[in-house]
């Protein structure tokens, strides 16, 4: 089976459960509702794509990783791995396809997302969105779908059961996004960080914070959008303006976080694939 | 010429070997029947045949290809019937032919195939996952037979058909077998083996304790047949016992039970019979493949145990092992 038939094959599955619909129209509702619900509060547009960056880091994940754990991990306890596999399909191809799938669907449904916003914004905001941030934060939201999809992907080919994919794709949700750059007071990395700098003779310090804050998908994602989405932006929103004036560190410099997410986007398929080609499918 | 050959291969998960020095051929346009107990291998040696898994040590070529190096050129000359497997979600039975057709690059038409397997039009679109067992194993024989693979391999392709499913299972295996096609199935339904197999293979605690054919098993094994008799008045038994062939000779009620090892015995022993008494009813019974089966994987002593002439009911009980061990 090539890639084409897997991922065809697959799409057409996951389309029937409504798996596809789901996904699209939770984030789309999610993203009209976070530009409905600050139409009133904020003039530009642009002050509320701080919100919905938000919600692309910590809620999208976790609508896509339903759509994601079973890609593989699913067909090897259902045994319906050798469905395809007794085909002359590759295991590469087989991978490929699964994963494209998932991505595509990912990719689909944060654009739909960012341009529902754009519509609402367009409609009930004082003043007009601007369509080039809007398109910057529908390919950097994209890239990072992409890049936790991959993660997601990748854990469901290295393991054989639908247990072990989820708690393995719940507990990278967690690390990568909710841990990392999440909203969590007391247990997040910057108190993580805080607790290694409290031992003895041990120092951690803000260029080294930024460098390891921009280590994950979620940590890239919000480093880039200061850049991208909201420089120069009209209005006095201190939300935005406060990475106006960040310190020269490696860990704020945008090609680095570029390549953080290419990394992540690229690299984990990469290790997920190694590891399922190599596994014992029986 | 082989289409699938078997060298000593071994597969050990961590401390527990599923197979052990497995050597095994079976050539083009055989039906070879795989058996086995629950856990006895064969699962695994599919598996292996499939390239989804490596082997621990050992060779395998299927249609000439090393399946460890080049996987995908034998699949694409291969059918395979999985044992135990769920349907693509939300997929018609006919979309999983298409998509098998689709991927081999062959011409067949999927509707085609799912009436020659049984599959009514309106069930081959409807989504597999609401399929009855039967209806299943028919489309999963439909999604094996693209491509008129010269290898089918079947994992069980009997389990949860009706007898009219079974039936044509056993048509459709001969069928394939004619045109040249190998066909390597496991079955626990011994006699569709018995049937359909031209050879079988017994499979015990992962190795091959016998294979040949059934006759060849039943001969080597003494375990021919049991010539039961119905006689006016029971008469000396030596001269019977004399025959050569004969291995057992036993009275019960009004019926002498003979059991032959060898095929000629039997009408021997009924003649020297009729010669002492007047015989009014002769039925005979061939040991079964289920019987073969029992002796050859039956633990210890049993296996070695001689054969006799059960008192109750008068099957032939496994017979000194002799038959060809592997």
């Amino acid at each position: 089976m090539s890639t084409a038939t897997v991922a065809r094959t697959d799409f057409r599955s996951i389309r029937r459960s409504y798996a596809v619909v789901g996904v699209g129209v939770v984030f789309a509702a999610l993203a009209a509702l976070v530009f409905l619900g600050s139409s009133e509060v904020h003039p530009h547009p642009v002050r509320t794509t701080f919100g919905l960056s938000a919600l692309v880091a910590w809620a999208l994940p976790l609508v896509l990783a339903p759509l994601s754990y079973l890609a593989i991990a699913g067909d090897r306890a259902r045994g319906t791995i050798t469905y395809h596999l007794g085909l002359p399909t590759s295991r590469a191809a087989y991978f490929r396809g699964k994963y494209l799938t998932r991505a595509a669907v990912a990719a689909g449904a944060t654009l739909l997302g960012v341009a529902v916003a754009f519509a609402v914004a367009l409609a009930t905001y004082e003043h007009a969105p601007d369509p080039g941030r809007f398109l910057s934060l529908g390919a950097l939201s994209t890239a990072f779908a992409l890049a936790m999809v991959g993660v997601f992907v990748a854990i469901s080919a290295s393991v054989a059961s639908r247990s072990r994919a989820m708690v393995g794709v719940v507990g990278a949700y967690f690390l990568l996004s909710a841990f990392w750059v999440g909203p969590l007071p007391v247990l997040n990395l910057g108190t993580a960080l805080d607790a290694v700098a409290a031992l003895p003779g041990v120092g951690v310090s803000d260029s080294a914070r930024a460098l390891i804050g921009s280590l994950s998908p979620a940590g890239a994602y919000f480093n880039l959008l200061p850049e991208l989405v909201w420089a120069g932006s009209p209005g006095e929103y201190a939300a935005l303006e406060q990475f106006a004036d960040r310190p020269d560190y490696l860990g704020y410099e945008p090609w680095v976080n570029a390549l953080v997410l290419a990394a992540w986007t690229v690299g984990a398929p990469l290790v997920g694939y190694l590891r399922f080609r190599s596994a014992e499918l029986g | 010429m082989s289409a699938v050959e078997i060298d000593e291969l071994t597969k050990r998960y961590g401390d527990v070997t599923a197979v052990s020095e497995l050597s095994l051929s079976v050539d083009r346009g055989e039906v070879f029947g795989f058996l086995g107990p629950n856990g006895a291998g064969k699962s695994t040696t599919i598996n292996v045949l499939l390239g989804f898994l490596d082997p621990t040590a050992g060779a395998v070529s299927v249609l000439e290809t090393d399946v460890t190096r080049d996987p995908q050129s034998a699949k694409s000359r291969v059918g395979l019937l999985p044992e135990a497997f769920e349907p693509v979600p939300n997929l018609t039975g006919r979309e999983h032919v298409a998509a098998a057709v689709e991927t081999k690059g062959a011409d067949d038409d999927p509707d085609a195939l799912l009436d020659r397997v049984g599959l009514a039009p309106e069930d081959a679109r409807r989504p597999a996952d609401d399929y009855s067992t039967g209806m299943f194993q028919r489309m999963a024989l439909a999604v094996a037979l693209v491509g008129d693979p010269d290898l089918l391999v079947l994992d069980e392709p009997s389990a949860g058909l009706d007898p009219n499913g079974v039936q044509l299972v056993r048509a459709i295996v001969r069928e394939e077998a004619d045109r040249g096609a190998a066909v390597f199935f496991s079955s626990h339904i011994l006699d569709e083996v018995e049937r359909v197999s031209d050879r079988v293979g017994i499979l015990q605690n992962g190795e091959l304790t016998a294979v040949n054919s059934v006759e060849n098993l039943r001969d080597d094994l003494g375990m021919g047949s049991v010539v039961s008799a119905t006689v006016d008045a029971i008469p000396d038994l030596d001269p019977l016992r004399g025959v050569d062939g004969v291995t057992d000779v036993a009275a019960d009620g009004s019926t002498v039970r003979v059991a032959c090892a060898a095929p000629g015995a039997k009408m021997v022993a009924l003649r020297r019979l009729d010669d002492h008494a007047t015989v009014e009813d002769v039925t005979i019974e061939e040991s079964s493949l289920e019987d073969l089966f029992e002796a050859y994987t039956a633990e210890g002593p049993e296996t070695e145990a001689a054969a006799e002439i059960g008192a109750d009911d008068g099957d032939a009980r496994p017979a000194t092992a002799g038959g060809e061990r592997v």
